[in-house]
């Protein structure tokens, strides 16, 4: 939050852009530099209003979360974090303005990132340019590291595409006679989703399973009626659904409509969420659901029951109704001060350096990352088993082995 | 064949939906020659009312139809009251963006008040369908398109039978001749804008059951909506209904037997062939100044 | 005023400040070349976004089929750009034109969702969702601004040249014909197809170099931000009439209120939801308060109190006010 002091000084600024346009030549009052003793103030644009509203509060709550833990451990290198949140109102235009302000106007020490692949590059490019470190926990697209940008660092175990690799690893352990034969790939036309069903449908046609359905669905698509009709006339073994949040729901709820049950349904995102999923589709109908995550609150990861006991003491409610966003950001946090634990030092270029080299234990699970900031980790496997979601491959973390085929809808 | 009749129930049924949400629009341009851009958001009230009632106090969403709809034409009522009332003197061009900032402030409202979150509403016949003939007709769809019937012929029978209707008539023909007539414009004018929004808290209410929806759901809903009205032809129920009915029917079957990733777009290019040829809608009437 | 809007980079003003001036130029750009079709004919269009989309795609896809480097060459693109899509908005006005009034707006909507359609399902030109990338500009970080802001400031001063040559031309009054009666003109032997062309692909224009401009600043393009048939298209039209519509700096005037506050207010409001319900808020202000615009708002002030002192209607009336439909009624003089 910016402080009241700093806010009178915005004003004289903004009114002083006006008048230094028509009167022109007036200087613009410089603000002071940073100084290294003070507190490490933190610049991040997050997405309340607007498409990619939905997360951007949940990532909020786990940036702070991260900084009243590590302030009430005395700070970083004894500086405390101040956090600066800007809306950017889900437009890259605005998170432009927004990261050019935190960099160039208030001087931040650091900039985390937005939430979406779509505002994430734009937003790093802007950080690139002046040499600022871009830890971001939550646009993983693979358009995203294509960008090759040095400064950016992912802070998720996986890219999407190898996140729901986890599913093609799975059906492929399967012996030949259990594996489905033909599978059907319906996704949602967006930068993760989409990708990440392309890479299985490759995989699994390499392996022998027949293709019988792949198309893509724009995302203002409210009836998903036609979709399922067509997937449930080629009548495949596997469904592969590259989906977001509500269109899977939408494609949970048709096939229940047209009674099409598929032995295995994998969705790429929606029943992650163990609160919306059930509310949205029944919970009675979630049995048999497979899909992806990198974060559970259930997840044996080393630090993650103390994340959620810290969550829970901290905004109330329950374990389960912790988004994966929160727990996403809040790993941006760790590595941070896992930077400076490892270095003595906490400044963009030691955190670039630190970061793409070696590996670190966060709540999402360990990251390491490429030259460009992709993530070389995978995600884990979970079922909807008895109303419960349960994490069920790799075996090594598994809390229950899959049960398989998928059960008919009730 | 199976999968283009299966398809074509859908889109019918949806398409019943969609005119219900239009009509309100067709209404207000009728009688005060504004494009209501907030009618998007009306439907989404529409469906947060119908959420809250359900969750809160479990009251069917079909029920919550009796709620929402007098309470957005009580929203409509005092919007056009104190915010289109006073710029009725441009209020062929300031009604555009006046509208327009209706939808977002209650966008933003919304948001206030609910958060950004998809919802969706779930009944316990939410996911049921029947089948007929080997063909699943959901029930949800079903139900909506017949109370969305319902709903429109009670809209011709105010229309057509009331005095109230009369004077919508009359101001939509000629507003000066209506006013010589005795016809209070002003609050005819209120009437209808109230009535479009009470037509959408109807719909909004199905729309809430049959899809899930956020505060920011309204845009696409409007470009629907408005595409529908064009080629319909401004300003006719009838056009409005079948343009509803073209455009969820082109999807569903364009969506099942091709691509869904194109299912919109046979719709527009029908538009514009219909533009083209007839450039006041398919069942318009050229008016001077309007089209 | 241009030269002083050019030398304003060398006031000091720190880079955040002159991107923020680079958005208000875009918006400047974005209102005055709608006003040609909106202010000056009377069409009002929300088809300027679809147009600022095929600019910033043009710029995008040049760069990833000709490979023109990442130096000043894109800038020396952008005109070309612009009479590209002036060319290519010439079928899609035979199309619109077909209609006007309030069906109009609603072609030019649709156009903007069509556009977004092909941007996101044609991938093999596109890149569909995940965008196209273009290369960031070797500027150094202090300057880095200053070069896309005057590559904007030159695309304004293109446009404002251009609106001023037409007011003053027999074709801005061919424009503000069509506006006042387009029948009768018609009747009267005016051919109104030429203005309503020339406005349309002019607006065309002059969008799609600013959507070039934006799509190398921000140097990545994504169909739904390109063709934004939402803020953008709204945001154009505001601009416009907060400023007054139909006169030569109103949108200017519009833009240079509008985007800094819509920019600092995002960036400070942020983590309190109200900032929807405040733009909104402007805009019911705008339209109740101020319907006629900032810049016509005070011209008539200015005239009324000229009147009272002079007691000299006619003349000034013609020389003081922007436009025909403008100039305040007898009614308003005391």
């Amino acid at each position: 939050m910016l402080s009241t002091g700093m806010r009178l000084r915005s004003w004289t600024l903004a009114i002083g852009l006006c008048v230094g346009v028509a009167a022109c030549g007036t200087p613009a009052p410089t603000s002071s530099s940073s100084t290294t003793k003070g507190p490490l103030t933190i610049g991040i644009s997050v997405s309340l209003t607007g498409d990619f509203s939905n997360t951007g509060k949940a990532a909020q709550l786990g940036y702070q979360l991260w900084a009243s833990q590590i302030n009430a451990k005395g700070g970083i290198l004894g500086r405390q974090v101040q956090l600066s949140f800007a809306d950017d109102a889900s437009s890259p235009t605005q998170v432009v303005t927004n990261y050019q302000n935190f960099i160039s106007r208030d001087k931040v020490d650091l900039v985390f990132g937005p939430y979406s692949s779509l505002l994430t590059l734009a937003a790093a490019k802007v950080a690139n340019r002046y040499g600022y470190a871009f830890v971001e926990g939550a646009g993983n697209g693979p358009s995203v590291f294509a960008a090759h940008l040095p400064n950016l660092i992912d802070a998720g175990p996986a890219t999407a595409i190898n996140g729901a690799q986890v599913w093609g690893d799975y059906i492929l352990s399967l012996p030949a006679d259990q594996r489905p034969k033909t599978a059907a790939y319906p996704s949602l036309d967006d930068p993760f989703s989409q990708p990440a069903a392309a890479a299985l449908q490759a995989r699994f046609e390499a392996a022998g399973i027949k293709t019988v359905y792949s198309q893509t669905y724009p995302a203002e698509t409210t009836s998903l009626g036609g979709v399922i009709a067509k997937v449930a006339s080629a009548n495949p073994d596997m469904v592969v659904s590259g989906s977001q949040d509500a269109d899977g729901w939408a494609q949970v709820q048709a096939m229940i409509q047209q009674k099409f049950n598929p032995k295995f349904l994998f969705m790429t995102n929606g029943p992650e969420n163990p609160v919306d999923f059930p509310k949205n589709v029944g919970a009675q109908n979630t049995q048999g659901i497979f899909t992806s995550d990198v974060w559970t609150y259930s997840a044996p990861i080393p630090g993650n029951s103390a994340f959620v006991q810290a969550y829970i003491a901290k905004y109330g409610g329950t374990a389960s109704q912790i988004d994966s966003t929160s727990a996403q950001t809040y790993a941006v946090g760790q590595l941070i001060e896992a930077v400076a634990a490892k270095t003595g030092k906490i400044d963009n270029q030691t955190i670039i350096s630190t970061l793409h080299q070696g590996s670190y234990q966060t709540v999402v699970g360990i990251v390491s990352v490429d030259q460009y900031g992709a993530p070389k980790g995978s995600q884990f496997l979970e079922e909807w088993i008895g109303g419960k979601l349960t994490i069920v491959y790799p075996p090594s973390i598994a809390e229950q082995a899959p049960v398989i085929p998928k059960p008919t809808w009730p | 064949m199976h999968l283009l009749v299966q398809a074509i129930i859908l889109g019918v049924l949806t398409g019943g939906l969609y005119a219900l949400m239009t009509s309100g629009l067709t209404l207000t341009f009728g009688t005060m020659r504004i494009i209501n851009m907030a009618q998007g958001v009306f439907v989404v009230c529409g469906a947060y009312i119908a959420f809250t009632l359900f969750n809160y106090l479990h009251i069917d969403p079909f029920l919550s139809i009796l709620v929402s709809t007098p309470l957005l034409f009580a929203i409509g009522f005092t919007l056009q009251t104190f915010l289109l009332k006073p710029i009725r003197h441009d209020a062929h061009r300031l009604s555009l963006l006046m509208t327009w900032a209706m939808a977002i402030g209650l966008e933003g409202i919304l948001s206030f008040i609910f958060g950004t979150d998809f919802r969706g509403i779930l009944t316990t016949y939410q996911n049921s369908s029947w089948t007929i003939a080997g063909y699943e007709i959901p029930v949800v769809r079903a139900l909506a398109f017949a109370l969305s019937v319902a709903i429109l012929v009670g809209m011709y029978l105010l229309l057509t039978r009331t005095k109230f209707g009369r004077s919508v008539r009359a101001v939509s023909q000629r507003e000066s001749a209506a006013k010589l007539l005795g016809v209070n414009t002003d609050r005819t004018a209120a009437l209808a804008f109230g009535l479009g929004a009470a037509t959408a808290g109807a719909a909004g209410a199905m729309f809430g059951l049959v899809s899930s929806f956020d505060p920011a759901s309204h845009y696409d809903l409007i470009g629907r909506l408005l595409a529908i009205c064009v080629i319909g032809g401004l300003g006719s129920n009838a056009g409005a209904i079948a343009g509803a009915v073209i455009l969820a029917l082109s999807e569903s079957v364009v969506q099942a037997e091709f691509s869904p990733a194109w299912s919109s777009v046979p719709f527009y290019v029908l538009l514009i062939i219909v533009l083209i040829a007839r450039p006041q809608g398919l069942f318009g009437v050229r008016t001077r100044g309007a089209i | 005023m241009i030269a002083l809007l050019a030398l304003f980079p060398f006031s000091g003003a720190e880079s955040w400040i002159v991107n923020i001036g680079i958005f208000t130029l875009m918006y400047a750009v974005l209102g005055s070349a709608w006003n040609l079709i909106g202010g000056y004919t009377g069409y009002v269009s929300l088809g300027s976004v679809a147009f600022f989309g095929l600019g910033a795609y043009g710029l995008a896809l040049t760069f990833q089929h000709i490979g023109i480097g990442n130096g000043f060459l894109p800038f020396a693109l952008v005109p070309l750009i612009g009479i590209a899509v002036a060319i290519i908005s010439l079928p899609i006005g035979w199309i619109a034109f077909r209609t006007r009034g309030l069906p109009f707006i609603i072609v030019t909507i649709s156009l903007v969702i069509i556009l977004q359609y092909m941007a996101l399902n044609l991938t093999d030109v596109t890149g569909g969702a995940p965008g196209l990338q273009v290369p960031q500009a070797p500027f150094p970080p202090g300057t880095y601004e200053e070069y896309f802001y005057w590559a904007m400031l030159v695309v304004f001063a293109v446009t404002l040249l251009a609106c001023a040559y037409v007011r003053r031309s027999r074709l801005g009054l061919m424009m503000f014909a069509v506006r006042e009666d387009e029948d009768k003109a018609r009747g009267l032997g005016v051919a109104t197809s030429v203005p309503k062309y020339a406005a349309f692909a002019g607006c065309a224009a002059f969008s799609a170099m600013a959507g070039a401009v934006w799509a190398y600043y921000l140097s990545t393009v994504y169909p739904q931000f390109a063709f934004d048939g939402e803020f953008l298209a709204m945001g154009i039209i505001l601009v416009a009439y907060l400023g007054g519509i139909g006169t030569l700096w109103g949108p200017f005037v519009g833009a240079l209120i509008l985007t800094p506050a819509q920019q600092y207010f995002a960036y400070s409001l942020g983590g309190s939801q109200l900032y929807l319900i405040a733009y909104a808020a402007v805009f019911i202000v705008v339209m109740l308060f101020l319907p006629r615009g900032v810049m016509t708002t005070f011209a008539d002030r200015a005239l009324r109190r000229s009147r009272r002192r002079k007691q000299v209607v006619e003349e000034l009336a013609t020389a003081e006010s922007e436009s025909p439909r403008d100039a305040p009624s007898p009614v308003v003089a005391r």
